[in-house]
């Protein structure tokens, strides 16, 4: 009698015993992002806090004077505008190249493309995007660099020499004076975040229902119409929040900006003047800081501003697509 | 979705295949090792003495890393290396942090000594420069900023190319080059140098680009670039960069190259320290460019 009681009752007590942590598993599983932002905020705030109310706040976004390692007997200069300014000019001149380049892929792969051509396209963006950032600042170091430096040089006194000082293309009559610079970095920044932007593109614009082409077709749209007038309306969402996560990408990329910008503490006053990034400086000088210095401690307080300024960049996405749909639903 | 997944497919892919392939390379065991780290100066020089020891004591691995001269320094505190290669002097409240840290005094030897050769492009017309002149191109605040007002045989922007902050190379070419302020404060570097994070990388980086001039260790010279003859003061004839000038003193950007250990080496790590300073690890020394004790 005790035996046959036991058996139910030892197969019921396993699965009890298992639903609960399994449940919990899964749960931990979903928490682990909120745990691991908040982990990684309290990490770098704790690095930064000594450092919060000694630091001269309006120096560090006002001034470009960085020097971190003063000689001795020289007072440490924390001035980070230069570093701000770089961050979002390459940023900037990244978008103004990927954006266009990458909906634009993104609408030929969904829309126009069949068959082989399709599928290799899909093949080699996704390729694109496993190529680690350190091998992109290479090529903007040794191609496309020396690229730039060659079209950006112009004997003084000549037409393009003129042009580009008007046009603020280069700073100087002799033309771009090194290769890593602004539009280097900016450039492999958008090589960089357009395989992200195309693909999130073409899901986007694959989720809009096959019958808005067909009544497009059925009111006698041509494919241009098609696109202009129907799928980039319908598929605004997707596309902006696609371009806004290609903006985080290329604020947050560090590799390929330090090899690729010059690292030159300065603020740009044309295309091709070298700049340096937040997540340059961080990168080139976090290794070699004393912990728990001031500089080590500046350092993470930049962190913090990179941080502030992606969040900024994701709510904003976030208001902007719900504002986008609000819109669409009037 | 799907595309999603297979994009991060294709990343993870790559992350496997870098890490098996680190994985599958062959590991040996060895009686001691030799941690070594410090000056990017050093670590070509550092590297070849660890090769060329290895024909020597086969048992004893020589660990040689570079990172810069304060991180060598960091590590000799933290006790996480046997040997810090420096570019500089050891600062005293580095000594200080290692005696407080660790309980040791820093040993120090000199190993052989470096001269800082100032990098131009081959294409560059000007052969000489001269320490005050100098001054006023690197400098904070320097006057000069354009080849012109160096030499009218030449135009255009200088662009300024230099070691980060952290290096030995740049406090060295700070303290030696950028002077004293008004009230005998150390001139800072102006802004907007070019901050590389090695001494090859500054010597590439000038020979591709026209306008450049660069500072770097005398022994990264290549046929890519040229260097200039450096002179005390202006008009004085300029003295090219080589060991005998380096040794002597005769060229103005020349320094000694040092080994720091926390406390009396032990005795496979002293071994190694003698076998550099016999005239096999002299040898080596000359080899990479740099200069021979004597």
């Amino acid at each position: 009698m005790s035996g046959t009681k036991a058996t139910p009752k030892k197969a019921f007590n396993f699965f009890d015993a298992v639903e609960k942590p399994t449940e919990w598993l899964i749960r931990l599983c979903g928490w682990s992002s909120i745990i691991g932002i908040a982990a990684i905020f309290l990490f770098i705030f704790k690095e930064a806090a000594p450092m919060v109310p000694r630091l001269d706040w309006f120096h560090l976004f006002t001034s470009s004077r960085w020097i971190p390692n003063p000689a001795p007997g020289n007072e440490a200069s924390f001035g980070a505008l230069a570093l701000l300014v770089g961050t979002f000019t390459t940023t900037f001149i990244g978008l103004v190249v990927a954006v266009p380049v990458g909906l634009g892929a993104a609408i030929y792969i969904s829309e126009f493309a069949t068959g082989k051509m399709k599928e290799t396209l899909k093949i080699v963006i996704e390729l694109l995007a496993a190529i680690p950032s350190i091998v992109w600042g290479f090529i903007g170091l040794m191609v496309l660099g020396p690229l730039v430096s060659q079209i950006f040089s112009a004997e003084p006194e000549s037409v393009w020499s003129h042009i580009m000082v008007t046009l603020h293309l280069a700073s100087s009559d002799t033309g771009a004076a090194q290769g890593t610079n602004l539009l280097t970095g900016g450039v492999i920044l958008a090589l960089m975040s357009v395989p992200l932007i195309v693909s999130l593109s073409e899901d986007a614009l694959r989720a809009v229902p096959d019958t808005f082409r067909e009544a497009a077709l059925a009111l006698g749209a041509n494919p241009w119409e098609t696109v202009r007038r129907v799928l980039l309306p319908a598929a605004r969402n997707g596309l902006l929040a696609a371009c806004m996560l290609g903006m985080g990408r290329a604020v947050g990329e560090t590799m390929a900006v330090l090899l690729a910008t010059g690292h030159s503490n300065r603020i740009p006053l044309a295309l091709t003047d070298p700049v340096r990034t937040l997540t340059a400086t961080i990168a080139a000088e976090m290794g070699e800081t004393v912990h728990g210095d001031d500089h080590y401690r500046v350092l993470f307080i930049l962190g913090i501003v990179l941080f502030v300024i992606t969040c900024g960049i994701n709510v904003a996405s976030d208001f902007i697509v719900k504002g986008v749909k609000k819109a669409n639903q009037a | 979705m799907s595309k999603q997944n297979r994009l991060r497919r294709g990343i993870l892919l790559g992350a496997v295949i870098a890490t098996s392939t680190s994985l599958l390379a062959p590991t040996r065991t060895f009686a001691a090792e030799i941690r070594v780290k410090g000056s990017d100066t050093m670590v070509q020089l550092a590297t070849a003495w660890a090769e060329a020891y290895r024909k020597v004591k086969k048992d004893v691995l020589v660990n040689a890393n570079g990172g810069g001269t304060g991180t060598g320094m960091a590590a000799l505190q933290n006790d996480t290396t046997d040997i810090c290669n420096a570019s500089r002097e050891i600062k005293k409240e580095e000594a200080e942090k290692t005696k407080s840290h660790t309980g040791k005094e820093v040993k120090e030897f000199v190993v052989a000594y470096d001269a800082l050769a100032v990098y131009v492009n081959p294409n560059n017309p000007i052969t000489e420069i001269s320490v005050p002149e100098l001054t006023e191109i690197w400098a904070e605040g320097g006057a000069t900023t354009t080849w012109d007002q160096v030499n009218p045989a030449m135009r255009g922007k200088i662009v300024l190319v230099g070691r980060q902050n952290n290096s030995g190379t740049y406090d060295y070419f700070r303290e030696h080059i950028c002077g004293k302020t008004s009230d005998k404060k150390q001139r800072e570097f102006r802004s907007g140098i070019s901050e590389l994070n090695g001494s090859s990388e500054v010597v590439e980086n000038v020979a591709k680009t026209r306008l450049a001039m660069g500072y770097s260790g005398m022994g990264y010279k290549t046929d890519k670039v040229k260097w200039l003859k450096v002179s005390n003061k202006k008009g004085e004839h300029g003295v090219e960069p080589g060991t005998d000038v380096a040794r002597s003193g005769k060229y103005p950007i020349a320094r000694k190259l040092y080994l720091y250990t926390a406390g009396e080496p032990r005795p496979e790590v002293k071994a190694y320290i003698d076998w550099i300073l016999s005239p096999a690890g002299q040898k080596i020394v000359e080899q990479e460019g740099f200069v021979p004790l004597n």
